[in-house]
Order: C-alpha cells, then sequence, then structure tokens
C-alpha cells in the first residue's frame, strides 16, 4: 500500500474553481478537501465539490465508450473501444459534410465546464457555425452585452479591493459561486461591514441580512434598473465627468429614463413600494465604492441583453466602473485568450452566414452560439435546413432547456447523436455513440483562463478512473482523426495556451495560478474598447443594426399584465429560480450524500396560497402551465408573494432506470416556453424562469 | 491544558451544507448519521451540532460508560464499548448524537482530533465559505 500522495488542484463541480487538496491512495482519490492556500477560495469549498469522490466513483458512472445496439429508446447499448467510437463518428460527421456541409453537424454543451476552448477548436476547424451553448442564456450573453456597452465584463472587486456597499442583485454567491466569485469573497466584505441590498423576489439569507431589501416581481429586473437611474438623475447623484467625458449617448439616454420610467410606473411593474427603490438607489449611490453581483435570472430573460447594459449603465454613471472596490474590469494574465485557441476566425463569412438565427439573434451571433429553438426547429421541421448529426457534451436539454418537450422531439429525431457525460441521462439514451468523459479529478487544464477576475489556476490530474478521457483529449483526438490541428497530448496543447505566460503547464503546476497586474480607470488613459471609445448608453453597433440603440424593459411575455387571458387559467407566476446548495442545474442527483440533503424537488407555496389549494407543507403537488404538467413536494414558506410560486429545476431521477429516467415528471422545463419572441430579440436568450400556472394537490401522495 | 470546544455563528451560517459533506469525508460516513446538519428555516439556518457539554448528558445516560469528556474537553465515544443502546442519542439535548444503523454503533462528532493533533483545523470549519464555525477555547466564542 502506497502512501497517501497530496495533490493540488481547483475544482469545477460548479463555477467558482476553488482550490483543492485531492488525497490519492494507489491511485485512488480517497478524500478531498480545501486548500488553505488557494488565492480566491482560502480552503472553504461547497458540498457540490466535496461530494465528487461520490461521482468520480459511482457506480452507475460509465467508464467506457458505448454504442446503441437496439431503437432509438431501447437502452440496449454496447460497450466499444473508443478506436472504434472515433472512427465511427469521424466517419458519420465526413459522410455529413462530403454530402451536405459542416454546418449541417451541431456541436453542443451545456453550462461551462472548463473546456469551451477545446470544444470550439473542434466545431470552428470543422467548419460549422452552429454551436449550441448554455451560453445563450447565461454568463457568455452578460459577456457579449458587457462587451459592446464597455468593453470588458465588470465584476466586483472582492480581490484587490472590496467594496463598501454590495447589491447582490437576483443570486446566491453562496449556494452557486457562479463565474469569477466564490461565496467566501462575499461574505468578508459583509462581515467588513459592506452595506448590503437584497433583490430578489424570495426572502432568502441575504434578504434576512440585507440593509434593504427589494422583494421583486419575477423578471421585472430590467425595470428596476431604470428605477435606481431615475433617482440617480432626479437627485443628480450621477458622476458629472464621467457622464459628460466617459459615456456615450447621455442625454438621448436621461430622456428615455425620466420620461418612460417614472418610479410609480416601475413600482407598478416591479411591486416594489417606490419609496424603497428610491433609498435603495440612494444607497447604492452614496456608499462608496459600491458594486453590483448580478445572477442568471435576469440573462433568462427577454431583457437580457438590455438588463446588462442598463445595469452596467448604473456603475459608469455613479462611478463605480473599473474603480478600485467597485465592478472591475480585471487585468487577465498573459495566457493564449480563447478566441485564439479556439481558431474563431477560421469560419469564412460565407460559413457563418449560414448560422441558424444568426441574422436574428446578431449578438449571440457575435460571441458564436446559437439559439437552442433555431436548433431544435432545424431538426424538426428542416428550418431552414435540417441538422443531420450531432455531438453534445456534458449537457442535459431534455431537461435544462425551455420547452423540454420540443429539445427531447428534436433530439429523437436527429440522425446521428453523440453524447459526452460521465452518466446515462435522459439525453445520453437519445444518442447513438456514448463517449465517457473524465471528471475535474481527471483533468490537466489551465482553468479559469477565459474568465474575467485576472486569475488562472492550475487543474492537475489527481488520477485517471476506467477508460474516460478528460473532455479537452475527446475533441483533440477526434478533430484529429478528422485532419485538425491539435497537439500529441493535450498538455503539449496547454503549453500552447500558457506560451505568452513564458510557462509550460509543468511549471505552470508548480506555480498553481497566474494574476494579471491590475490597473484601474483604464478608460481614463484610453477609453472603453467600444466604436466610440466611451461607456454607450447608445449602443453604436446595435443601432448599425438597425435595433433600438437604447436600452428598455419589456413586459415578461406571459405575465398577468401581457395575457391577462391565459392568466385567468394560470393565475400564479412560476419562477423555477429556486436554487440548492446541492445541485448543479441537472447534475449530482445520483450523489448519495447530497441526495440525502436534497432528496425531492421542492417548490415553495405562499402558505396563503397553499390554503386556498387545500396544499399542505410536504404534500407533491402538480404544477400546470400551458405547455404542460409536472409535480413537485410543496414547501410552505411566507417569505415569497402569495401571487407567485417558486420551484426547483434541473431535476430529472437516475434511480429511475428505463430510457426515460423521469426527465418528465418534475422538469420545470415542461412548463416553460421557448416561442422566439419570447426570447431577448438581440441574443436569443429564452426565458426558462418565469411564465404562467396553477396548482392543485396530487391525488393519493 | 486549554479546553476546546465547537461553535457556530448561527447568524452568518447560509446553509451550504458544506460542513456535512466534509464531515461524512472526514469520519468515513455514508447516507444516514450526520454528526454536524443545518435544518432549514429560511431565511434562517439552524446548525445542530455537538457542544461538547461541559458535563455531557449523553455520557450520562450511557449505561457502559462508553462516552467521555477527555482533558481537552472533547467529547468522545469509545466504539469499542457501545452497545448500540440509543440512550445517548435520546439523552442530547442537542440532536447531535448519531445512530450508525450499518455499524448499529452511536456516532458523534470527534472534533477530528487526528487533524487537531497533526496541526489542522476540524474539516467543518476548514471549508465553511461562511467561516461560522469556529473551534478553539469557548471563552472565545462571544468575540
Amino acid at each position: 500500500m502506497e502512501e497517501v500522495k497530496k495533490i493540488r488542484t481547483v475544482c469545477r463541480s460548479c463555477h467558482g474553481e476553488c482550490g483543492v487538496i485531492a488525497h490519492v491512495k494507489d491511485g485512488k482519490v480517497v478524500k478531498v478537501e480545501g486548500d488553505p492556500n488557494h488565492p480566491i477560495s482560502h480552503g472553504t469549498m461547497c458540498a457540490k465539490g466535496l461530494a465528487i469522490t461520490q461521482l468520480a466513483y459511482h457506480p452507475d458512472r460509465i467508464l467506457h465508450p458505448m454504442k446503441k445496439v437496439g431503437e432509438k429508446l431501447s437502452g440496449e447499448w454496447e460497450r466499444i473501444t473508443w478506436d472504434e467510437a472515433l472512427d465511427t463518428i469521424a466517419t458519420k460527421f465526413q459522410a455529413v459534410i462530403d454530402k451536405y456541409g459542416p454546418e449541417y453537424i451541431v456541436v453542443g454543451q451545456g453550462t461551462g465546464r472548463d473546456y469551451e476552448s477545446h470544444l470550439y477548436r473542434f466545431a470552428n476547424q470543422l467548419g460549422t457555425p452552429n454551436v449550441l451553448t448554455a451560453g445563450h442564456f447565461c454568463y457568455v450573453s452578460r459577456v457579449s452585452s458587457s462587451l459592446i456597452t464597455c468593453g470588458n465584463l465588470p465584476v466586483v472587486d472582492y480581490y484587490i479591493n472590496e467594496p463598501k456597499c454590495i447589491v447582490i442583485w437576483g443570486t446566491n454567491p453562496m449556494w452557486t459561486n457562479p463565474d469569477e466569485y466564490t461565496g467566501e469573497n462575499f461574505m468578508r466584505a459583509l462581515k467588513n461591514g459592506a452595506k448590503l441590498i437584497n433583490v430578489d423576489p424570495r426572502k432568502s439569507f441575504y434578504a434576512g441580512r440585507a440593509d434593504l431589501w427589494l422583494q421583486i416581481r419575477p423578471g421585472t429586473d430590467g425595470a428596476l434598473a431604470f428605477g435606481f437611474h431615475h433617482v440617480i438623475i432626479e437627485e443628480e447623484l450621477y458622476d458629472k465627468d464621467f457622464v459628460e467625458n466617459y459615456s456615450h449617448g447621455w442625454d438621448a439616454f436621461k430622456e428615455r429614463v425620466m420620461k418612460d420610467y417614472p418610479l410609480e410606473k416601475v413600482q407598478e411593474i416591479t411591486w416594489i413600494d417606490k419609496e424603497l427603490i428610491r433609498k435603495a438607489a440612494r444607497m447604492y449611490a452614496t456608499t462608496k465604492p459600491a458594486a453590483i453581483q448580478w445572477g442568471v435570472p435576469t440573462e433568462e430573460s427577454i431583457n437580457c441583453t438590455d438588463f446588462t447594459r442598463t445595469a452596467i449603465g448604473l456603475m459608469g454613471i455613479t462611478g463605480n466602473l473599473d474603480a478600485p472596490g467597485g465592478n472591475a474590469l480585471f487585468v487577465n494574465p498573459p495566457t493564449r485568450t480563447v478566441a485564439e485557441f479556439s481558431r474563431h476566425k477560421d469560419l469564412s463569412k460565407e460559413v457563418l452566414a449560414k448560422r441558424l438565427g444568426g441574422e436574428q439573434f446578431k449578438l449571440g451571433a457575435r460571441v458564436a452560439f446559437i439559439n437552442p429553438k433555431k436548433a431544435w426547429d432545424s431538426i424538426v421541421y428542416g428550418e431552414p435546413y435540417q441538422l443531420k448529426a450531432g455531438l453534445l457534451c456534458g449537457t442535459n436539454p431534455v431537461v435544462t432547456r425551455a420547452n423540454a418537450r420540443e429539445a427531447y422531439e428534436a433530439l429523437k429525431k436527429i440522425g446521428f447523436l453523440v453524447v459526452i457525460d460521465h452518466f446515462m441521462t435522459p439525453t445520453a439514451e437519445l444518442a447513438d455513440i456514448f463517449l465517457p468523459a473524465g471528471t475535474w479529478l481527471e483533468q490537466n487544464h489551465v482553468a479559469s483562463n477565459w474568465k474575467r477576475h485576472g486569475y488562472a489556476f492550475a487543474r492537475q490530474k489527481c488520477c485517471e478512473i476506467g477508460e474516460a478521457w478528460q473532455d479537452h483529449k475527446i475533441f483533440q483526438e477526434l478533430g484529429k482523426r478528422m485532419g485538425q490541428e491539435w497537439w500529441p497530448t493535450v498538455e503539449d496543447g496547454l503549453d500552447y495556451l500558457l506560451e505568452p505566460s513564458g510557462l509550460t503547464f509543468e511549471q505552470f503546476k508548480e506555480k498553481g495560478y497566474l494574476q494579471g497586474e491590475m490597473v484601474y480607470h483604464k478608460y481614463k488613459e484610453r477609453g472603453f474598447s467600444t466604436p466610440t471609445r466611451k461607456l454607450e448608453l447608445w449602443s453604436t453597433i446595435l443601432e448599425k443594426w438597425g435595433r433600438d440603440p437604447l436600452p428598455k424593459y419589456v413586459e415578461v411575455p406571459e405575465s398577468p399584465y401581457s395575457t391577462p387571458e391565459v392568466a385567468k387559467k394560470y393565475p400564479y407566476i412560476f419562477n423555477s429560480g429556486l436554487r440548492t446548495p446541492t445541485y448543479f442545474h441537472s447534475a449530482g442527483r445520483m450523489i448519495p450524500l447530497l441526495r440525502e440533503i436534497r432528496p425531492d424537488p421542492i417548490v415553495e407555496v405562499h402558505p396563503e396560497t397553499a390554503k386556498k389549494h387545500g396544499i399542505e407543507d410536504g404534500q407533491w403537488i402538480y404544477i400546470e402551465s400551458p405547455r404542460g404538467r409536472i409535480k413537485q413536494r410543496a414547501k410552505l414558506y411566507d417569505g415569497i408573494d402569495p401571487r407567485v410560486v417558486t420551484s426547483e429545476h434541473g431535476w430529472w431521477f437516475p434511480e429511475i432506470k428505463d430510457p426515460g429516467h423521469g426527465w418528465e415528471i418534475s422538469n420545470a422545463n415542461i412548463l416553460t416556453d421557448n416561442a422566439f419572441e419570447t426570447c431577448d430579440p438581440n441574443m436569443g436568450s429564452t426565458n426558462v424562469r418565469v411564465c404562467l400556472c396553477n396548482i392543485y394537490p396530487c391525488e393519493n401522495e | 491544558m486549554e479546553e476546546i470546544s465547537l461553535h457556530f455563528f448561527e447568524e452568518d451560517c447560509n446553509g451550504c451544507h458544506a460542513c456535512e459533506i466534509a464531515c461524512k469525508q472526514e469520519h468515513g460516513l455514508g447516507v444516514g448519521p450526520q454528526l454536524i446538519r443545518v435544518i432549514e428555516k429560511s431565511p434562517l439556518f439552524i446548525p445542530v451540532y455537538c457542544h461538547h457539554c461541559e458535563d455531557p448528558p449523553c455520557g450520562d445516560a450511557c449505561p457502559v460508560e462508553a462516552i467521555t469528556r477527555d482533558e481537552r474537553g472533547i467529547v468522545l465515544i469509545n466504539e469499542e464499548l457501545c452497545t448500540g443502546c440509543k440512550a445517548c442519542v435520546e439523552a442530547c439535548p442537542y440532536g447531535a448524537m448519531q445512530y450508525d444503523e450499518d455499524r448499529e454503533l452511536a456516532v458523534k462528532c470527534d472534533l477530528c482530533y487526528e487533524r487537531l493533533e497533526m496541526g489542522e483545523e476540524p474539516a467543518c470549519s476548514l471549508v465553511c465559505p461562511a467561516h461560522c464555525i469556529a473551534w478553539g477555547d469557548p471563552k472565545d466564542f462571544s468575540n
């Protein structure tokens, strides 16, 4: 028996990339713990990361490639070799390219799993512009909106300085560690006395601790941001030097705010008392430095682009943008950019013109993703042409994409499908070939190299399990079989990624991490990276495209106000934003220690509302929308508005062994809509958050 | 010797459950016994854990004297003596004493004494992103 070896690496169970010490004995990871020397997590970790060994060594994990031998939904699979799997895929893909063209292949991924550089390098060399990612409503969409507004994504400066006022806007950083953030840093700032403003439809931990809690109607964040602007303009709390010298379109923007968004109207839209909005806007504008940390509900919305632009406007006009302790535009360490590594420039204008929905969702196209319904319509209706093959990595769209039934039907129909995952998910069951991916314990990578908080971390391989390959290797080896340019090993590719830093991957591992050299207020020297070199409240890019150059708020597509007829039958606002600290979207339900904490899908119902329907605490209830019906277990909670019902998303049941794995039972996206008119008109973001519903108890359960 | 114990600053606990998983991993426990756990009462979270009482009721209840408090103040259970009668589980006013169905034994927080001996902090305290778990001299917890 070997001694325990301690390997320093970084987590990827969610997005925070906390430092980890893995304890390895006889080639097996027996324990993980936090790395006290990690610069942004300091030894802290979350439940998901700590449970990684139960995922990695799970008895249901698939550790070798497989091919489907029966009908699509037979659940009959046969083990094959990597050679057979990759040869089959390469042959099929080549046949599609030869007969139709590379754009007939869709390549996709779910939430960022630190391999997008490799996935895009594969897709771009394949020659397809059709890459289907979660980016259309998560993170990449805020990056895209930020790029056209101020040239980079503003990130709360918890790292070098610290805010004295924090707006936690639709996010739970202690549970979900979104990109660029770990909960510990927020908590430290709070304990150091930062004022806290919380925007959340439900009374969360943050609401309990906040100086001001703004209980917002789900989906109306954009209107609230205009309310903040209104107060700041009316009371002249803005930074006049910034507005005059560093913003573009101030007068027109100001006019729209004052004319279209009086506080009474904002109160009516958001359900937040106008005096509370006034107090919050004052607190944010007059406490220096102040920062806004905003979450994904603002993106999973028809107002995705415009919320981000309006929020960045707030940061700018209050002098908090790229300011110490405000929302900083961090300087990344000198690694190769994802764009360069991924070879985005390989795609010609002619190829780009074939991107599904590219003309309609131009801002999404600018950051190289497509709207999911564009893919489903292509497969099902052949509009405007029919995708023939697909490769999906680490994604479970039949659970996580709006109007899930449509996703299911499309993936059932596509001619040839490859899925890369750890487990046989409901999406993987629809595949022809299954490829087993390594977990983050089985990866060498330059983690976080695409993030915008100024760090890159060394993730190093701690073990190998079965025949699983890290995703990067899968893209590389499949790419090589299709004549693409890659490297002999994954590590050679990482050397290329690191080249500008002067380090090899081996040296980087020793060092542990890189941090960029921060300079604040860069715009004062060289302007923002936008066409006018100013913060574009008036977007010259949207103007050029003939779109509204100023941001605005559009009512939630399905709501008591926009569709009162629908509201008669479905009187409650459905909000799928109830998060858990144990699961990351659709992942993790098979992990025993996590499932012990959260055994069932929970839907929060206000006690008054529950009473009306005869619903008791703990009872299974149906939630029904115009698109379908699901059931979840009711939890009565008076911290939500009685007109709102708040549910968990991402549920399927790995313990159900038929090929559907219970994907329809409690899946919030059976209820959501994906019609193009409900999507953000520039980004193509789908609204997986908010729609209308009714509720009633399940009988005999 | 200074006494040591465990303490949660409850108002900072946000219910992330990281402490629970870290604890289970450290003690090799599966589904079932929870030496530390957090009950959700949104917007509050109530941690349930061993307070290493000065005069531990679990120890008093144990018919075979398997539970003792050592010189550092850590209340420990001697698994070799434990008969699995669950009297301690009933007696604990905090609900912290647990029963391991697989091994038919009572189990409890040992403050990660093996880690302490190596100069490391308890597993739960290390991972807590809110830094709301303190260990050490109980006199310091009021600060």
